[in-house]
């Protein structure tokens, strides 16, 4: 905590973060009005006192929509990096850690995993399933870890002929030890950034889904899907797509500068420096 | 070494089997036809001709069949015609016993986006590298807070909606830009150089656009790669013996940097060929990736096998490129694939 | 060092901008004009046209492109009556069995053939062969015996009388047989290097980006006034709106809140933009499944109409620009009745009606039950803004008087393959053409409920198959006329559908563009468009070389 005091980027993106957080928990009571709630009477009114940030199409509140939509950004991000970091993490130890067989296994399903383009496998699934939030976060968690993997594996492989390491497995360390004692606190600096990057890029996905009209559906309200509805009319309408885009921007910016600061907090070379 | 490639040539072969095979199945067990397109919701067209044309297609033999008859195909490099009406082929022009020739899909959609893609590549690892280093070196002063807030400013703006912006500021605002498409109204009448003014015109937004978000992760990996390296002792070993800052920097740090970087070179092979579906939209721009994915919308299926069989091949050469390069830089590595 | 080399490339960047900066040329818009010809016309488009030949292409794109190159034997006038193009007239024979068009004289085909009825006599030989891939067959196949009687004379037989027939021969382009006797109909370079008789012809095509069509001097139908016609391909709507306020495509078609409230607001935009709004060709109902309990029940489907508000879903996701109906057909052609009236917003009525069929709110939870069963249903529609709001307006509508509707968004070949061809849905929101021929025989008619048929919500009703029958055989429009009205009125008592509107079609013009029709024919505005014209005045600066 204290050093992350020193890094005034990493503390704004911790704040960004939480105030997010925040907001998502407490939506409901923040909000003024049912996000769904609509008023043909009031259709497109710009940013006022009754409507912080207006009102869409169908006259529904965009404030109240944006809390909600903040859930949406939230879970969509957590879960999907979750699931990817776990999967990605395991196979890319495994590999590093064993190599011979069971890397090249490993290695080559990543290869064919990377090679199928990631949103024909989001359109095939969602083709069968409806693009429901659950879908789409389970989509895009088993599509992105293939990163994570690759870089874990680089690093186990870099780290395997070490001397520490060499030391560790003469002095009879158990395999599980050795992954989990030695390889992979030494591994984390690049799963965190990557999961931080990984956070950031899923909520940037599932806007870029609500463009090609994949992602979350109407009427539940989703950040991506609020700017998506106000891109036809940027000039006129303007609060439909810059209160959306500002939101995406500076809580994908909040990950991002939080998981820089991370990175320097956690790497132990950083650590030894200052003993 | 030479075992190591022999092998990962080998291991191509089940790859690209198991990779035609999983996106065969993926596309064919997703609903639906060619013949289930929204124009053919039209009362006049009867579900017997329906029938019809699914038959034409082979859509009505069992998925197995299906799969084998494009296998055989796809082993003489015969990726077929287009399902749509227009039945295009679809890698590579024909031509008929009259010499009239139809271009082929991929043909017309890969060099723009492999344009497109390169041009942005070139521009993402320059400028990359560029603040990497000068964050690395300004090391939590204010060079490296300014250039960590623009990477990442550029990484996190959905990129349709700052296109938008741009589009109306640049193009409709003060008429600097075009706005859409790749070439003006008259470019077939310009000269050679003002056909090239014009078409790197219509290039800064889609290109500016399709780099700002590589940006941040690689000026970062830049960064952080130099920040470990000039940790290292070899670098403080070259400190210590008096070589001038930025000797060791350039000299020293910066190529050991560029190590990793190889990788992702390798890793990049494949998206180039790969467009943004949502950038081609809305710069009216007809790549690879509207391609695919109107493909896949309308379950074309030649279209989008032939797209996943060639991005794959590439990905695969890609990545051994890339494992390759690795190798023969990392001489830790080099050993131990020898070994 | 390197700031400065990156200084140079944005400052070079910045000049190549900054020489080409154009000029703002001032027009002046308004003022009499007189039609003169010449200038181009850009418009965009959304999809690529596929296939030029309209029998194989199913795509809007494409029979946007191919109608202004090959022409029809008859077509439909401005108020919708049939009208001559190729033929001259039609005459049908007293058993209603036997139509024999005569075709205008020196009719040419634009590389100067002869266009003669052995022309049309092979067009039908290709939409009936089995081998041609045209989902459009089956109107043609009935056609007992097809004869060319001389250049001038087509006749065909049908083996009873086919009223649609007609219709049918107002849709049929017609294809240059000198060119395509011996080619590959489904795989031929015709299909994008066409060779027609109407007004336009194509001049280029460059995949991906646009289409150019040239006036054509040998058109049979004379020459249009704008001599070239461009379109661009642009997918996204959006991109499409910024180049229509910079200039540099001339029309669009717009949605309601750009129509409504964008253009209007804004001076300069209202200044050199002129809107037309004309009634579309589709509308748009909540279909129930028929075969589902409780909407097999009559009272239940006449609530759920009661319920719905039709006039705030056209005011909510039209802004207005819409109409409400009360049947299947275009209001204002013959076909429509006037005095057929929609179901009126009635909640109490509603609320009658499912008491009635048995529905109460026994747990008092603000949803109807039935022998315990809470009454809740899926309404399904596929990606479509329009028809997602709507479902949004009616499962409130519908939550008012105590049904539970869920919503649900499929991609369209999913839907299609998935939910309509088996059956497996509730309700549905979807659109229907309003079709020029009354005939509706293959949406309504009990026969037609196989999988992949177009009764798929499972309607079946002894009257309305014998109306359908019968309107199949009469060729007499009055007759017809009675028909129709008659299976209108069954329909919407029965309610199988709730009609919901049916939208204008919006389109915004550049002023230079000159001769549009205002307020729109039935046919709306572009049947005339070969009469619109560009003042010499305010034609684009073309760039010359």
């Amino acid at each position: 905590m204290k050093n992350l005091r020193q890094n005034p980027l990493a503390l704004s993106g911790l704040l960004i973060i939480i105030t997010v957080l925040f907001v998502a928990i407490f939506a409901s009571w923040l909000s003024p009005y049912d996000p769904n709630y609509i008023d043909i009477q009031s259709i497109l009114l710009p940013p006022s006192h009754s409507h912080f940030m207006g009102t869409d199409g169908l006259g529904r509140d965009v404030f109240s929509r944006m809390l909600y939509g903040s859930r949406i950004s939230l879970l969509v991000g957590f879960v999907a990096v979750g699931i990817a970091t776990l999967i990605g993490t395991f196979l890319g130890a495994i590999a590093g850690f064993y190599r011979g067989y069971i890397d090249s296994i490993i290695m080559r399903f990543v290869d064919i995993m990377l090679s199928i383009p990631t949103f024909f496998l989001i359109l095939a699934v969602i083709a069968f399933l409806t693009p429901s939030i659950w879908n789409i976060m389970i989509v895009i968690g088993f599509t992105s870890w293939m990163g994570v993997t690759r870089l874990v594996r680089a690093e186990f492989l870099s780290l395997r002929n070490r001397e520490f390491i060499l030391a560790a497995e003469a002095m009879g360390a158990s395999d599980f030890r050795l992954i989990y004692k030695h390889l992979l606190p030494n591994s984390l600096t690049p799963i965190i950034v990557s999961s931080v990057l990984g956070i950031a890029s899923a909520v940037l996905t599932e806007s870029g889904l609500s463009f090609l009209g994949l992602g979350v559906q109407a009427p539940q309200s989703s950040w991506g899907n609020i700017l998506t509805d106000g891109k036809e009319y940027i000039q006129f309408a303007w609060w439909l797509s810059l209160f959306p885009g500002l939101a995406i921007l500076i809580t994908v910016l909040g990950y991002n500068l939080l998981g820089e600061g991370l990175r320097d907090l956690l790497d132990p070379k950083n650590k030894n420096l200052k003993k | 070494m030479l075992n190591y490639l022999i092998k990962r040539l080998l291991w191509m072969i089940p790859m690209l089997i198991g990779i035609s095979l999983i996106s065969f199945f993926i596309m064919h067990l997703a609903p639906g036809d060619i013949t289930a397109s929204e124009s053919s919701f039209n009362p006049k067209a009867s579900e017997e001709s329906r029938q019809k044309l699914r038959a034409l297609y082979n859509l009505d033999k069992p998925l197995m069949t299906q799969y084998s008859l494009w296998l055989k195909r796809i082993v003489k490099l015969d990726f077929g015609n287009s399902f749509a009406s227009h039945q295009r082929p679809v890698l590579w022009e024909t031509k008929d016993a009259k010499g009239n020739i139809t271009r082929g899909m991929i043909q017309d959609a890969l060099p723009v986006t492999l344009m497109i893609n390169l041009i942005g590549l070139l521009i993402i690892f320059a400028l990359s590298i560029f603040l990497g280093v000068v964050s690395a070196v300004n090391q939590n002063r204010w060079p490296d807070r300014l250039i960590t807030i623009i990477v990442f400013v550029g990484f996190a703006i959905p990129g349709f909606w700052l296109a938008l912006l741009l589009m109306y500021w640049t193009g409709v605002s003060h008429s600097w830009l075009p706005i859409s498409g790749l070439h003006s109204a008259g470019f077939e009448k310009m000269s050679h150089i003002a056909q090239y003014a014009d078409l790197l015109k219509h290039l800064i937004l889609p290109v500016s656009i399709s780099s700002l978000g590589g940006l941040a992760s690689i000026s970062l990996y830049v960064r952080n790669g130099m920040l470990d390296i000039l940790q290292q002792d070899f670098i403080t070993t070259a400190r210590a013996k008096g070589l001038p800052e930025n000797k060791v920097i350039y000299g020293h740090a910066l190529r050991n940097t560029l190590l990793p970087l190889i990788t992702i070179i390798g890793l990049s092979i494949p998206g180039l060929i790969g467009g943004s579906v949502i950038g081609e939209s809305i710069f009216a721009i007809s790549g690879m990736g509207k391609l695919f994915f109107d493909a896949v919308l309308m379950r074309d299926f030649p279209v989008v096998m032939g797209i996943l069989t060639i991005g794959s091949v590439l990905t695969l050469f890609g990545n051994l490129i890339a494992d390759i390069g690795y190798a023969w830089a990392d001489p830790r590595i080099r050993r131990g694939i020898s070994n | 060092m390197h700031i400065r080399y990156l200084f140079i490339l944005v400052f070079l960047l910045f000049g190549l901008v900054a020489c080409s900066d154009k000029k703002e040329s001032v027009n002046n818009y308004e003022g009499t004009f007189t039609s003169e010809k010449g200038g181009t016309l850009i418009d965009a488009m959304s999809g690529e046209p596929s296939n030029l030949i309209s029998m194989i292409a199913g795509d809007s794109a494409s029979s946007a492109i191919s109608g202004n190159i090959f022409n029809k034997l008859i077509k439909y006038d401005k108020n919708l009556e049939l009208a001559p193009e190729l033929a001259s007239q039609w005459i049908i024979s007293n058993d209603q069995k036997t139509i024999t068009f005569y075709l205008k004289k020196n009719l040419k085909w634009a590389d100067g053939h002869d266009l003669t009825s052995d022309d049309v006599l092979f067009t039908w030989k290709l939409v009936t062969d089995e081998k041609t891939r045209t989902p459009y067959g089956s109107d043609y196949k009935l056609v007992d015996k097809a004869e060319a009687l001389d250049p001038y004379t087509f006749r065909v037989n049908y083996k009873k009388a086919y009223a649609p027939a007609l219709d049918s021969w107002a849709s049929l382009q017609i294809l240059p047989k000198h060119i395509l006797k011996d080619e590959d109909i489904n795989h031929t370079f015709f299909s994008r290097k066409p060779t027609g008789s109407s007004y336009y012809k194509l001049t280029q095509w460059i995949n991906g980006e646009k289409l150019s069509l040239e006036a054509s001097p040998s058109s049979v139908m004379g020459e249009p006034n704008i001599n070239q016609l461009t379109s661009r391909f642009i997918p996204d709507t959006s991109s499409q709106f910024l180049e229509l306020i910079a200039d540099n495509i001339d029309l669009m078609n717009i949605n309601p809140i750009q129509f409504a409230r964008v253009i209007p607001s804004r001076p300069d935009l209202k200044n050199k933009l002129a809107l037309y709004k004309e009634l579309g060709n589709s509308y748009t109902y909540l279909g129930f499944n028929l075969k589902h309990s409780p909407f097999n029940d009559i009272r239940v489907r006449q609530a759920i109409n009661y319920a719905l508000d039709k006039q705030e879903v056209i005011d909510g996701v039209l802004l207005g620009l819409g109409e409400p109906i009360a049947s299947p057909y275009k209001p204002g052609t013959r076909w429509s009745d006037q005095n057929l009236h929609p179901y009126s917003y009635d909640k109490n009525q509603a609320l009658k009606l499912l008491h009635e069929a048995g529905f109460n709110d026994s747990n008092h939870d603000g949803i109807l039950e039935k022998d315990g069963k809470p009454f809740s249903f899926e309404i399904l529609t596929n990606q479509n803004k329009q028809r997602e709001m709507t479902a949004v307006l009616i499962q409130r509508r519908l939550k008012d008087v105590g049904i539970d509707v869920k919503i649900r968004v499929i991609e369209w070949a999913s839907f299609v393959n998935q939910f309509i061809k088996t059956g497996d849905f509730d309700a549905v929101i979807l659109g229907w053409s309003l079709s020029l021929d009354p005939d509706q025989y293959n949406i309504w008619h009990s026969s037609q409920q196989k999988p992949g048929q177009f009764n798929f919500i499972g309607y079946n009703n002894k009257d309305v198959d014998q109306l359908l029958e019968a309107g199949r055989t009469e060729l007499n429009p009055d007759k017809r006329e009675k028909i129709y009205h008659a299976f209108s009125k069954i329909l919407l008592n029965d309610s199988p559908v709730v009609y919901l509107y049916a939208g204008y079609g919006l389109t915004a013009m550049n002023k230079r563009i000159k001769g549009i029709d205002s307020p729109a024919p039935p046919a709306g505005i572009s049947y005339n468009s070969y009469e619109w014209f560009i003042p010499s005045t305010l034609r684009r600066n073309e760039i010359t070389p």
